[in-house]
C-alpha cells in the first residue's frame, strides 16, 4: 500500500507524542495495576465512502432495532408474546435488570453509546461479530491518533487525503448527553484511576467539558442528583455519562456490598429527574445470545431486512442448532455468554480429543450458557513490524451514538492482533490499534 | 366470615458507633390488593432528613430516604389492620410473569436440588399449580425446620443441601423446584399471627392470577397471612438496604406481632 | 479542540481535586526546587531513590499521580509536562549522565509551570495550583536553611496569592506567620509548622 509508505517516516513521531500525552489503558496483572501504552501502528484501515454508507445505515438500523427491543422488554413485552425470541435469553441472561420494568429512561432512549463489532471476510463482506452497549469503551483512541498525525503529518495531509474528519466525537457525545439531559450539568462518572480506560474516561472529560467525577462527588438530595463543590456548593446534574456496571450503580438499590456507587440515583431516575448514560438495563440486549435474535428483531421492529449480516450464529439450546453443533465442532468458535474481553472463546480444532469430550458435556448441561459461530475468515490487515509489512487480524469497533436520530461515527477502533496466529484483538491480551479512515466522496 | 387481624412491625438497628449519611430503603408495608385490604396504617421512621414512597418494579410499597446527622440507631415502627381474603386472586399479565420462570442467583437448582428433583414422579396432566402442591409436600418431608444454621444470603441449594433452614430457604428451594419446570412463581414475605420475626413464603402462577402456598407449614395460605412484598427472591424482598458511614457493628432488632380482632359485639 | 487553545472551561471543582491541584503544586515545586539545588552536587543518587520519600523520583511520581488524574482540569497539554518529567528521570536512573536527564526533568517542570498558568482558564484551580507552589517554597526554603530575605519574599508571595483560590485557610495561623516573617530573628522550624497548617480542606 503506498499511503503505507508514505506513512512510516512519521510512525516515530506519533507513537512518541501518544506517550508523551499519557495514551494509556490499565491492567492488572498478578493483583498489581500498571499502565500502558496502547501500541499504535500507523497503517491505518481505510474504508472507502460507499462501502461506509452500507455499515452507517445498516449500523443506525440496528441499534435502533436495539433500542426498541429495550423499551419493549421493559413494558409490554410484545417480542415475547409474539414468539419472536425465547423469553428464557432475556429473563436469565446477566443484563436483565428486573428493577427496571417498567421504567422509562429519558427520551426512551437506552442505548445512547453503542459500541458494534465488525470483521471484514475475505470476500468483503462485513459481519456483525457483537454488539456492546453497556459501557462500550475505545473511541478516544482513534481521535487523539488523528489529533496527533495532525501534529506531526504534513500540512493539510486528510484533507489531501480525502478523510473523513473525525474530531466531532466530543461534538457527538455533547449532543448526546444535552438530548436527554432533564436540566443541570452534563458529567461523566469515572470509577477512577485505576479502571482500565481511564484515560479515555478523562479526556472525554477534556474535549466536552463535562465535569469528570467520581461517586464521592455526588450526592442525591431532594430527588435531585448534585455535585458537591469544593467549597461545599451543590450544583444540579441532568445527565450522567457513566462508566460503572449497574451492579455498582447504586449500593441502596443493587449490590449492597459495592463500596462504591452513589446512594439513590436508582430511585430518582426511576422518576425522570437525571438521564443516566446508557441507561441501566441495557445490558439486557447486548447478551451474546440475544446478539442471535438481532436479525429477527430488525424484521420484528422494522419491519425490514437486515442491512448488514451477523455472522453464522448457532444456540446450542434449540436441539436443530445442537446437532449441527456436534457434527461441525472442528469448525466452530464457540463463547461463553457470560464472558467478554476475548475470555471465554474456544477454537473447536484447538481442543485436544479428551478437552473436547469435557467441553460438549458441558455443552449438552449448559445449553443456555454458548453461541457456536462458524469462524470467518477474515481479511488481514498490514501492519509495521519493523520496517516491514505483515498481515494481521484486525476488527473494527463502530460508535453510534443516539441523540434525536442515531449517528454513526465517521472512524472507529480498529484492533488487531500482534501474533500471527490469534484471532483476539483485545488490548488486554496484547493487541494494538489503528486509526479508520472513512473517505469523502471525492477520489 | 373474614378475619380482621392487627399487624405491628417493628425493626431497630443498633450501631456500636454512631453513623451519619445513612442512606436506606425499606420495604416492609403491607398494601392493599385483591387479596388484602390494608386498614388504619402508621408509618415510623427515625431518625430522617428526607424520605419518599414510591412503588418498585416488583408493585411493592418502598421508602427510601437518608438520615444526615449522626445517629446510633436506626427505628421503624409500622402497624395497622389487615383483611384477608384468601380466594381473593391478584391477577398477573401473561407478559409479566416471564421473569419468574427462571432461576437467580438464591434460586439457583444445583445437584443436590437437581437429583431431589429426578426423584419426583412425572408430571402427568397437572397444573403448574398442582405441580408446586406435588413439590411441596415432597420438600415438606425431606426438609427439617431448623432455626440458626442458614442465613439471609444462604441460596437454595445451600440450604438444600443442609437439609436444614427457615422459611426462606423452604420458600427458596420450592422456587427452585418449579423454576426447573418453568411454573412462574415468586417469592413472598409477609407476616402471621404470633409474636416473632417476618414469614416468607410462595405464590405460584395459576390461571391468571398468584396463589399463595406457604412450603414451611406445607399448606395454602389462608386468610390470616399478611403479605409485605414479592419479587424472585429474599432480595428482591429486602426489608432494608443501607449504607451508610461509621458505625462499626451494628446489630438488628424486629418485632412482628399480629393477632385477631375479635368481632364486636 | 486544539490543545494550545487551551480549551477547559471549569467553574465549580469537586473537594477532591481542589486537593488534588495542591498536591501537584506542592509536588512539582519540591521536584523543581529540590533537583535545582543538586544539580552539580553528587546528591544525584539520593534523588533517584524511589522508596525515599524525600527523593526527587519519589516527589515526581506523587505529582504525576495528581496529574493523571486532572486530565480534565488542567488539559492534555499541561499534563504532557509531567508526563515528560516522569519519562526522563526514569531515563535518568538508567544513564551514565543523569544529570543531562535531571536538567530535562527540571525544564519539563518549568514548562508544566508555564503552561499551567498560561492554559488553565479556572481561576480557582490555576490559582491552587500555584497556592501549593508558594507553600511549598516558603516549606522547602525554611528547611534548607535559605537566607532570611529569600524566605521573607516567598512569604509575601504566598500571602499575595492566599485570597485567589476559594480554598479556606485559617487565619490565626495567617496572623502567626506574617508575625515570624517580621520577626528580627527568623524562626525557621516554626515557620515550617505554620505554613503546614495553613490550608483547611473541608472534610
Amino acid at each position: 500500500m503506498a499511503i503505507a509508505e508514505e506513512l512510516y517516516a512519521y510512525s516515530g513521531g506519533v507513537n512518541e507524542l501518544l506517550a508523551r500525552y499519557g495514551v494509556k489503558f490499565g491492567i492488572y496483572k498478578n493483583g498489581e495495576f500498571h499502565e500502558q501504552l496502547f501500541p499504535f501502528d500507523i497503517i491505518p484501515r481505510i474504508i472507502n465512502h460507499d462501502e461506509f454508507a452500507q455499515l452507517e445505515r445498516g449500523l443506525k438500523q440496528r441499534v435502533f432495532a436495539l433500542n426498541e427491543f429495550l423499551k419493549d422488554i421493559y413494558s409490554d413485552g410484545k417480542i415475547i408474546s409474539d414468539g419472536v425470541i425465547a423469553e428464557e435469553f432475556i429473563y436469565s441472561g446477566t443484563g436483565w435488570l428486573a428493577q427496571c420494568a417498567g421504567v422509562s429512561p429519558p427520551k426512551g432512549i437506552y442505548s445512547h453509546i453503542s459500541g458494534i463489532d465488525l470483521v471484514q471476510a475475505k470476500n468483503g463482506t462485513w459481519y456483525i461479530l457483537e454488539d456492546n452497549l453497556r459501557i462500550p469503551s475505545g473511541a478516544s483512541y482513534p481521535m487523539i491518533a488523528r489529533e496527533l498525525g495532525r501534529k506531526s503529518l504534513p500540512p493539510e495531509f486528510f484533507e489531501k487525503h480525502h478523510v473523513e474528519d473525525n474530531r466531532n466525537y466530543a461534538e457527538l457525545l455533547s449532543r448526546t448527553m444535552n438530548y436527554v439531559n432533564t436540566g443541570g450539568l452534563s458529567v461523566i462518572l469515572t470509577p477512577g484511576r485505576f479502571n482500565a480506560a481511564y484515560f479515555e474516561h478523562s479526556y472525554f472529560a477534556e474535549l466536552t467539558g463535562a465535569h469528570l467525577v467520581t461517586c464521592e462527588d455526588l450526592v442525591v438530595e431532594d430527588e435531585n442528583l448534585y455535585f458537591k463543590d469544593y467549597s461545599g456548593k451543590k450544583e444540579k446534574i441532568g445527565a450522567i455519562y457513566r462508566r460503572i456496571s449497574d451492579e455498582y450503580l447504586d449500593p441502596v438499590n443493587f449490590n449492597s456490598q459495592s463500596l462504591i456507587g452513589v446512594p439513590h440515583i436508582f430511585d430518582i431516575y426511576r422518576k425522570g429527574n437525571v438521564a443516566i448514560i446508557n441507561s441501566p438495563g441495557n445490558g439486557a440486549a447486548d447478551d451474546k445470545g440475544i446478539y442471535y435474535f438481532v436479525p429477527a428483531m430488525i424484521k420484528y421492529y422494522l419491519h425490514e431486512e437486515p442491512i448488514l449480516n451477523n455472522a453464522p450464529t448457532y444456540l446450542p439450546y434449540y436441539e436443530d442448532d445442537m446437532k449441527y453443533i456436534l457434527a461441525n465442532f472442528d469448525n466452530l468458535v464457540l463463547k461463553d455468554v457470560a464472558e467478554a474481553g476475548g475470555y471465554g472463546v474456544i477454537f473447536g480444532n484447538k481442543l485436544s480429543s479428551s478437552e473436547k469430550e469435557k467441553f460438549i458435556a458441558m455443552l449438552k448441561a449448559e445449553p443456555r450458557r454458548f453461541i457456536a459461530q462458524e469462524v470467518i475468515d477474515f481479511q488481514d490487515i498490514e501492519i509495521f513490524e519493523g520496517s516491514s509489512q505483515v498481515p494481521r487480524k484486525a476488527d473494527l469497533r463502530a460508535f453510534v451514538l443516539m441523540s434525536d436520530e442515531p449517528v454513526v461515527w465517521k472512524s472507529g477502533l480498529t484492533r488487531f492482533s500482534r501474533n500471527p496466529d490469534s484471532f483476539i484483538v483485545n488490548s488486554s491480551q496484547g493487541g494494538g490499534f489503528k486509526d479508520t479512515w472513512i473517505m469523502t466522496e471525492e477520489k | 366470615m373474614m378475619h380482621r387481624l392487627r399487624y405491628i412491625y417493628q425493626m431497630r438497628l443498633n450501631f456500636e458507633e454512631p453513623v451519619r449519611e445513612h442512606h436506606f430503603k425499606l420495604r416492609c408495608f403491607p398494601s392493599s390488593d385483591e387479596r388484602q385490604k390494608i386498614f388504619n396504617e402508621h408509618i415510623k421512621i427515625y431518625p430522617v432528613h428526607f424520605s419518599n414512597a414510591e412503588k418498585d418494579s416488583f408493585g411493592n410499597l418502598c421508602i427510601y430516604g437518608t438520615a444526615n446527622q449522626m445517629h446510633d440507631h436506626f427505628a421503624v415502627n409500622v402497624d395497622g389492620e389487615a383483611e384477608i381474603n384468601s380466594e381473593g386472586k391478584v391477577p398477573a399479565a401473561l407478559n409479566k410473569i416471564g421473569m419468574f420462570k427462571y432461576e437467580t442467583n438464591l434460586t439457583r437448582a444445583g445437584n443436590s436440588i437437581r437429583e431431589f428433583h429426578r426423584s419426583f414422579e412425572p408430571m402427568n396432566y397437572m397444573t403448574g399449580y398442582e405441580r408446586a402442591i406435588y413439590m411441596m409436600n415432597e420438600l415438606y418431608e425431606e426438609f427439617l425446620y431448623t432455626p440458626g444454621i442458614t442465613g439471609i444470603l444462604t441460596s437454595a441449594e445451600e440450604a438444600f443441601t443442609l437439609r436444614r433452614g427457615v422459611c426462606q430457604d423452604y420458600a427458596h428451594i420450592l422456587l427452585a423446584l418449579c423454576r426447573l419446570e418453568r411454573i412462574p412463581c415468586r417469592y413472598t414475605a409477609g407476616m402471621i399471627p404470633g409474636e416473632g420475626a417476618t414469614h416468607a413464603w410462595t405464590e405460584i402462577f395459576d390461571a391468571g392470577a398468584w396463589r399463595a402456598i406457604d412450603p414451611t407449614h406445607n399448606r395454602e395460605c389462608d386468610d390470616t397471612y399478611i403479605k409485605i412484598s414479592s419479587g424472585r427472591d429474599a432480595q428482591d424482598c429486602a426489608i432494608n438496604q443501607g449504607v451508610f458511614y461509621g458505625g462499626g457493628r451494628q446489630t438488628q432488632e424486629v418485632k412482628v406481632i399480629v393477632h385477631e380482632i375479635l368481632p364486636q359485639s | 479542540m486544539d490543545y494550545d487553545g487551551g480549551k477547559i472551561n471549569m467553574s465549580i471543582l469537586s473537594r477532591e481535586n481542589s486537593e488534588r491541584l495542591f498536591w501537584l503544586g506542592r509536588y512539582s515545586e519540591r521536584v523543581y526546587t529540590g533537583l535545582r539545588s543538586i544539580i552539580g552536587s553528587y546528591a544525584k543518587n539520593f534523588s533517584l531513590d524511589e522508596t525515599n520519600p524525600e527523593s526527587a523520583v519519589f516527589s515526581l511520581a506523587r505529582a504525576y499521580d495528581n496529574a493523571i488524574v486532572l486530565r480534565d482540569e488542567i488539559g492534555s497539554e499541561t499534563f504532557s509536562y509531567i508526563q515528560l518529567a516522569v519519562y526522563e528521570i526514569n531515563k535518568a536512573k538508567k544513564s551514565l549522565t543523569p544529570l543531562i536527564h535531571l536538567q530535562k526533568v527540571i525544564d519539563n517542570i518549568a514548562a508544566f509551570c508555564g503552561m499551567a498558568d498560561d492554559s488553565i482558564e479556572d481561576e480557582h484551580a490555576r490559582g491552587i495550583i500555584k497556592l501549593g507552589k508558594r507553600i511549598e517554597r516558603v516549606d522547602l526554603y525554611s528547611r534548607m536553611n535559605a537566607n532570611v530575605e529569600d524566605i521573607r519574599r516567598e512569604i509575601r508571595r504566598l500571602i499575595y496569592r492566599l485570597p485567589k483560590t476559594g480554598l479556606r485557610y485559617d487565619a490565626e495561623t495567617l496572623e502567626r506567620l506574617i508575625m515570624l516573617a517580621n520577626d528580627d530573628s527568623l524562626k525557621r522550624p516554626e515557620i515550617v509548622k505554620e505554613v503546614e497548617g495553613l490550608i483547611k480542606f473541608l472534610e
